[in-house]
């Protein structure tokens, strides 16, 4: 499958799933998985998840600017770099984010994130 | 080396040979190493070297804000995260940017720069 098609596809599944129904991510992540949110450090699926799930709004919305991807190496991995803007409920400003995934294939076909950094981008 | 340091020593060798020196970068990439600048691709280091050094600006200067990093698998890859500002000459307002950088170490214990994508941040 093209690369930019995995890229868009994981992309909208991430955000959607993140928005609709956040503790659904952790299908996405494995035991060896990493997160850095705003700089802090967080390991494994469960952790990771504990993470999102616990972040303080209830409900948010994103809408993504751009996706760039490239191959990551001779394992079969993808990166995917995303920029674009975070509603959250009650607001009158979207917060402005970068995230960047680091995806492994997995046996059945698909993909899980290795690597997961977000920043938001402070005007 | 600890990650972090490797990480911070790198983003620093990166940002002040592109403000000083943009030809040298290339011995920062590959025959093999990607860059997306703004959405446009190239690939091995001479496209890449020819792709900075015809930017539309004689010279600019890189301040680092966030750098954030995560080892990538079992090749020893490290991805390196980077937000900061760009401030060209004669430009009043700096450009926020964001970069992510995937490194793959060569046999001198040095690192290569494998994947790089770069993005403005607009407003």
């Amino acid at each position: 499958m093209d690369p930019d098609a995995v890229a868009k596809a994981f992309v909208e599944h991430y955000y959607t799933t993140f928005d609709s129904n956040r503790a659904g991510l952790a299908n996405l992540y494995q035991e060896s998985s990493m997160l850095t949110f705003e700089g802090q450090n967080t390991q494994g699926c469960q952790s990771i998840v504990a993470k999102l799930t616990s972040l303080p709004f209830q409900q948010c919305q994103h809408a993504i600017t751009t996706v760039d991807c490239q191959p990551s190496g001779p394992a079969g991995g993808m990166i995917v770099f995303v920029s674009g803007n975070l509603q959250l409920t009650g607001e009158q400003h979207a917060l402005k984010f970068s995230q960047m995934f680091h995806l492994m294939p997995t046996p059945q076909g698909s993909f899980y994130v290795l690597n997961d950094i977000f920043r938001l981008n402070y005007a | 080396m600890d990650p972090n340091s490797v990480a911070k020593a790198f983003v620093e060798h990166y940002y002040s040979t592109f403000d000083t020196n943009r030809a040298g970068l290339a011995n920062l990439y590959q025959d093999g190493s990607m860059l997306t600048f703004e959405g446009e691709q190239f690939l091995g280091a001479q496209n890449i070297a020819g792709k900075l050094l015809s930017l539309p600006f004689p010279q600019c200067q890189h301040f680092i804000s966030t750098v954030d990093c995560q080892p990538s698998g079992p090749a020893g890859g490290m991805l390196v995260f980077v937000s900061g500002n760009l401030k060209l000459p004669g430009e009043e307002h700096p450009l926020k940017f964001s970069q992510m950088f995937h490194l793959m170490p060569t046999p001198q214990g040095s690192f290569y720069v494998q994947n790089d994508i770069f993005r403005l941040n607009y407003a």
